[in-house]
């Protein structure tokens, strides 16, 4: 784009004549189409640069080319599309015809799509960009979220395997990598590591080598741009090939050694079938550095109950002990300021710190933690009674309670904020006597009770009982909505259905999903009356 | 501004015989100069705002040939500029975004049409028409009807553009009449190459200046001129102006060999038309067409003649005009039937009524059309086979993928001051209820999608308070209008400040203080901050608020969630009557960062000392609830795959794009959500004290850790490996 002037002068295209040709005496074949490339760009990713050096490079070799964009609405936020016509017939050929060039992407008509994430090339399915009779498809894998995947109460992402699959049957050729990490690991940004997987991609009228001296002629960061370049090339010549979204799933984690830890360890490995030995080795180490050794043990204990039920249906599959065991280990963790505390003076968690940040070795980094602690915070560490009676007030007087909340900033870089954390963690010995402890307790023991009266009326009951507890997480409000949510789909659907004695695990799932489809909880009041409704229809219907 | 086209604006020295390669909007500036313009102006908007960024970047050019850059108020001003052309022989050209802006301008179109112009007077118009579009769709055509302004439609290539942006000129001159030239949202970005001339000096210039008025009552809109010039307009200018267009073949006629038939289209939909009929095998991509095209690069006003001479002899003609109401389509069909020619007119039907006609919805009406009236020498439905194609394609990716992929709807950038006012609007609701919000226009439009979901109407730029008075009277809660700085300049000022203090009207006004009309790219209000100091801008918004009588106003930084939600529930809940202005002030973040990120890379550079803040979330401490990225939606706070084996929710995360605005912790800080964002500064060169005041702190706080804690740390990335590896050996 810059460079218009200088190119101008250079012979090939000094020869050219602009004006356009009206009529000319023959009419050419149909099928002498260009080349059609769409760029669905990102912010960020430098595809206005990218287009630049596809012209600059069409124009070079003599080659009827003309580019266009179509930006986001916000100038930045949005996608922006770019569209290019290269004809692969130079003006030399053609005695400087000029050709009519659309400035529209034609569905079922573009001969290279490029999508810079994974999403996108979805959506360029949709819109008919792919083709299997012509479309090479050079795509990321790497996510960029949209905002309502994000904003899920739970797990609102996309399968992108589906993308994937559909790719390979939907494109002509595709070319899929995670283009954002190469382009990282190549020092550089996504568009030259693009330009090579174009240029190696063999679709283009252009050899790869004129793109090449576009970079270098650019002037403008060549190195990482040229090493992008070959990155991209590599991956579109078939020199490295990768295809998968989701990193491999984490493989059993580390049985974690401690001082009493190996007679827990031998008891699990004793007791519990070497399918459940990930998770319950996980979970159980987890009790032990929340509280103590009696506190796993006390967590061995609670799922040895579990355990049984899967022993006694003897099906050899251990599916309702292996999830008892994960959702035991969390609620058994709750997260109180003592946990928080604890989590954040962590040594391993200022060097994960270190490395999200980017901190280089020789640099500082001064770390300010925001807290802001409440009623529902001080009472978690008062005595049972006393803190039931602050609860009752928070939750009698919400605005007032509002107001009785501490921002405190502590820079836990320092000696002193450091050791005002640290306090705060070494409180958990005094966990066992607070408020929040005996009513999580409860809870848990509530809890299990139901999982144990739920296996007895059928496996998916017994599964969707124990998913029930993914419900109650976070803190403050978001753990009162959580538990609130939990206590009232017990109150109103597993309690009624074990009292009857009736499998109902396809209403706890639908209760469960209401409940995580938006925080005012109008979804789940809504699934509960829409069971009810149809229970009495069908209450009365059997009458 | 956000765009430099410091380089490419060299280009508009080039002279005749020279091969100009570059994009749409340039073009039409090098057009410009090579007709001899002597002022140009406009008022910036999508598509046409790097149109006024390329003429402030080209001022050193403009200066050589005394031509003055006036960045207009709003459009209005830059219509009314085109007021020089009325008495002199000057010629003038503006611009802005279409029709949005031909709705604020209209006022001064409407005189300018009427009293004629004696200099070249062209208006550019940005047309935003089509799917991505973020202003209301109706036509400029209808412009053009009412005030009798000639209207370009251009093919869409920079040959095309440039000659009838001279011959705008020209058209106008010859026939007294202000000339549109309409530019679709592709043509302004298109990339292409035309030959250029030489530029030329103006008449009169700022080089060579006017030196006595011109008088003439007949151009007053006063009786009796009012009469006088309608009377001018219609037996005078018209005539003159169809004459020139015939006389200069402004529109094109391509013959084929199916001569009895034809295809009548917008000349800015010409290349659409001809890759349409390239795909039905029948015409080549050389423009060679056996189907006859009359393609209209002036689609007001219409040539009679030349359109019943196209159509005579033939059956069936097509026309393919965007938009509605089809003011051409009807033209066509009076004029045949005048000219009693008996071609079957089609139009919209094999065409759809309204919206962008992008490829595939021509390839559509065309295949639909030639399908019905048959052709001899093909089967007859032939042409629906690429149709059915081209669903088959989309209904196929549709099954594959099993479910839409979710959109990615515009949202405000990361670290935008604007959205903490949103998080605060929201958190203050939830205590004192909903109440009634007028938006206005502006990146602040975006409050309208989730997250937040804000705003109940928007009415127009600077209207947001204009448009809460008839709602204000009637809502039991104070009711919220916005507007952006951008907004408060062009005529919020008046239309909603002035006016609300006049009548005594009791509500709130949140003026969204950003330093520039960002949406459109950082372009300069009056109060843009100088080297991003608010204090030092050229005109404050405070003062003149203060000025216009507002008794009651607060500045709050935007990012001060805490205190905005406090200063809106004072503003709610307030004995105060009358107008309550909230001034929420934070300069643009993108442009912020421009500026630091350039002043840190230099200091590390130099080996002074630098910070970079930003911000973390503890992955162990998140649960992966989101009810940050509920109350924010910033783009650098997404979520990821939880790294627990014992979860399976995603956690939130901040990734590297985080530029540290500090909203995050200021969000979960007052809407009291969660203590898993912590704030890192990362210090780059370091002094020697401050190093050795690390290092001291941190050989203390290590004497904590005892070994069994260290190896009691939580499960890291790749321990697995590790104790495999371990155990292999």
């Amino acid at each position: 784009m810059a460079k218009t002037s200088k190119k101008a002068s250079a012979p090939k295209a000094a020869t050219a004549k602009a004006a356009p040709k009206r009529k000319t005496a023959r009419r050419r074949p149909a099928e002498e189409r260009p080349v059609t490339v769409v760029i669905a760009a990102m912010g960020g990713e430098g595809g206005g640069v990218l287009t630049a050096w596809l012209v600059d490079a069409a124009r070079k070799a003599g080659l009827p080319v003309q580019a266009t964009s179509i930006p986001g609405v916000a100038q930045r936020t949005g996608a922006t599309t770019y569209y290019v016509e290269i004809v692969p017939k130079p003006y030399a050929e053609t005695g400087d015809l000029e050709p009519v060039l659309d400035l529209y992407p034609g569905p079922g008509d573009i001969d290279m799509m490029i999508a810079t994430e994974l999403m996108e090339v979805g959506r360029a399915m949709e819109k008919g960009f792919i083709s299997p009779e012509k479309t090479t498809l050079i795509g990321s894998t790497h996510r960029v979220y949209t905002l309502a995947e994000k904003m899920a109460m739970g797990d609102g992402r996309y399968d992108g395997d589906r993308i994937l699959d559909a790719a390979k049957q939907m494109s002509k050729r595709h070319i899929l990598f995670d283009i954002e990490r190469a382009a990282q690991d190549a020092g550089t940004i996504v568009n030259s590591v693009l330009l090579g997987a174009m240029a190696g991609s063999g679709v283009l009228p252009i050899e790869p080598e004129a793109f090449k001296d576009g970079i270098r002629d650019s002037g403008k960061a060549v190195e990482s741009n040229l090493a992008g370049f070959d990155v991209g090339f590599a991956y579109a010549t078939g020199d490295v090939v990768e295809l998968q979204t989701k990193p491999a799933p984490p493989k059993a984690p580390a049985p974690r050694p401690g001082d009493s830890v190996g007679d827990l360890k031998g008891r699990i490995e004793r007791d519990y079938p070497s399918e459940t030995h990930a998770v319950v080795l996980e979970a159980c180490g987890r009790c032990l550095d929340y509280q103590d050794a009696a506190y796993a043990r006390l967590y061995l204990d609670r799922l040895d109950t579990v355990r049984a039920i899967d022993e006694d249906r003897g099906d050899g599959d251990f599916k309702i002990t292996n999830e008892a065991a994960r959702h035991l280990g969390l609620r058994m963790t709750f997260e109180d300021i003592m946990r928080v505390a604890q989590l954040k003076t962590r040594r391993s968690r200022f060097e994960r710190m270190r490395r999200d940040v980017q901190a280089q070795d020789d640099q500082l980094v001064r770390t300010t933690e925001h807290f802001k602690p409440g009623p529902y915070e001080f009472a978690s560490v008062l005595p049972k009674g006393l803190g039931r009676r602050v609860v009752d007030w928070a939750d009698r007087n919400p605005a007032k309670a509002r107001k009785w909340h501490f921002g405190l900033h502590i820079r836990t870089d320092t000696v002193w904020g450091f050791a005002r954390v640290r306090t705060l963690a070494a409180m958990r010995r005094l966990r066992r006597r607070g408020y929040r402890y005996a009513e999580e307790q409860d809870l848990i023991e509530g809890w299990l009770d139901l999982v144990r009266k739920a296996a007895a009326v059928s496996k998916p009951m017994a599964l969707e009982t124990i998913e029930c507890a993914r419900l109650i997480k976070g803190y403050s409000e978001t753990h009162k909505r959580g538990v609130g949510n939990y206590c009232r789909i017990v109150a109103e659907i597993v309690e009624p259905a074990l009292a009857e004695g009736v499998d109902r695990a396809g209403d706890i799932a639908q209760a469960r999903a209401a409940a995580l489809a938006d925080p005012e909880g109008e979804s789940l009041s809504e699934a509960i009356a829409a069971m009810a409704e149809a229970r009495d229809g069908a209450a009365v219907a059997a009458e | 501004m956000e765009r430099s086209f410091a380089k490419e604006v060299q280009s508009l020295k080039k002279g005749d015989g020279e091969i100009f390669e570059g994009e749409g909007i340039l073009a039409v500036t090098k057009a410009a100069l090579q007709s001899g313009v002597s002022y140009v102006g406009g008022y910036q908007g999508s598509p046409v705002s790097h149109l006024v960024d390329v003429l402030n970047d080209a001022k050193d050019i403009m200066d050589e040939y005394g031509v003055h850059l006036e960045i207009c108020a709003n459009e209005a001003g830059a219509a009314a500029m085109l007021g020089a052309s009325i008495q002199y022989p000057i010629r003038g050209l503006v611009t802005w975004k279409s029709t949005v802006g031909t709705n604020v301008a209209s006022d001064a179109l409407s005189n300018l049409g009427s009293v004629g112009v004696t200099g070249g007077a062209v208006v550019i118009l940005g047309e935003d028409y089509g799917e991505g579009a973020s202003i209301i769709q109706e036509r400029s055509h209808a412009y053009a009807l009412k005030s009798t302004l000639w209207l370009f439609d251009p093919r869409p290539n920079l040959t095309s553009i440039v000659s009838l942006t001279e011959k705008a000129f020209e058209l106008s001159e010859a026939s007294n009449q202000p000339v549109m030239v309409q530019l679709r949202i592709l043509a302004c970005h298109v990339q292409g190459r035309f030959e250029a001339k030489d530029n030329k000096h103006g008449q009169f210039t700022g080089n060579r200046k006017l030196e006595k008025p011109n008088f003439d009552l007949m151009k007053i809109a006063l009786p009796p001129g009012t009469y006088a010039q309608e009377k001018h307009k219609w037996e005078e200018r018209v005539p003159a102006a169809i004459d020139f267009i015939r006389r200069e073949k402004l529109n094109e006629t391509f013959d084929g060999e199916l001569d009895d038939l034809g295809i009548i289209c917008q000349g800015g939909l010409y290349n659409t038309v001809q890759r349409s009929l390239n795909h039905l095998g029948l015409a080549d991509i050389y423009g060679n067409s056996r189907v006859p095209i009359y393609c209209m690069n002036v689609t007001y006003p219409l040539v009679p003649d030349e359109i019943s001479a196209f159509c005579a002899g033939k059956k069936h003609v097509l026309v393919v005009e965007e938009g509605h109401p089809a003011y051409i389509e009807d033209d066509v069909n009076v004029i045949l039937r005048k000219a009693d020619v008996q071609t079957k007119v089609h139009g919209k039907g094999p065409l759809p009524m309204a919206g962008q006609y992008t490829s595939d919805v021509v390839q559509n009406g065309v295949s639909q059309w030639i399908d019905e009236i048959g052709l001899p020498d093909t089967n007859k439905g032939s042409a629906g086979a690429r149709i059915k194609y081209i669903v088959g394609l989309k209904t196929k990716a549709t099954k594959y993928l099993g479910s839409p992929v979710p959109p990615r709807p515009p949202t405000f950038c990361t670290g935008c001051p604007e959205r903490p006012v949103f998080s605060a609007i929201k958190l203050m609701e939830k205590d004192l209820g909903k109440t009634h919000i007028s938006c206005d226009i502006g990146c602040h439009t975006f409050s309208a999608l989730p997250p937040f979901s804000i705003g109940q109407t928007v009415l127009g730029y600077g209207l947001g308070l204009a448009s809460s008075t008839g709602v204000a009277p009637n809502f039991d809660k104070r009711v919220i209008s916005i507007m952006g700085d951008g907004g408060f300049w062009h005529n919020g000022l008046s239309t909603g400040v002035a006016s609300s203090v006049f009548n005594r009207n009791d509500s709130i006004l949140i003026v969204m203080k950003n330093g520039y009309t960002s949406a459109t790219g950082w372009q300069w209000v009056p109060s843009t901050p100088k080297e991003g100091n608010f204090e030092q801008s050229h005109m404050s918004i405070e003062e003149t608020v203060r000025a216009l009588g507002v008794k009651w106003q607060r500045k709050v930084r935007t990012y001060n969630v805490a205190k905005m939600v406090k200063t809106l529930k004072e503003a709610m809940t307030t004995t105060h009557e009358g107008l309550k202005v909230i001034i929420a002030e934070s300069e643009c973040m993108l442009a912020k960062q421009r500026r630091v990120k350039a002043e840190r890379t230099k200091l590390i550079r130099e080996g002074k000392r630098a910070v970079r803040p930003r911000f973390g979330i503890d992955d162990d401490v998140c649960t992966g609830d989101h009810s940050c990225i509920r109350l924010s939606g910033c783009p650098s706070l997404t979520i990821k795959a939880n790294p627990d084996p014992l979860r399976t929710d995603p956690i939130a995360h901040v990734n590297t794009g985080c530029v540290g605005c500090g909203l995050c912790g200021e969000v979960a800080h007052a809407a009291i959500l969660c203590p898993s964002f912590y704030k890192a500064e990362i210090v780059y060169n370091a002094g020697p004290f401050e190093r050795w005041l690390a290092g001291v702190r941190q050989r203390v706080i290590g004497m904590v850790y005892s070994p069994e804690e260290l190896r009691l740390a939580p499960r890291q990335e790749g321990a697995m490996e590790q104790e495999d590896a371990a155990k292999a050996a």
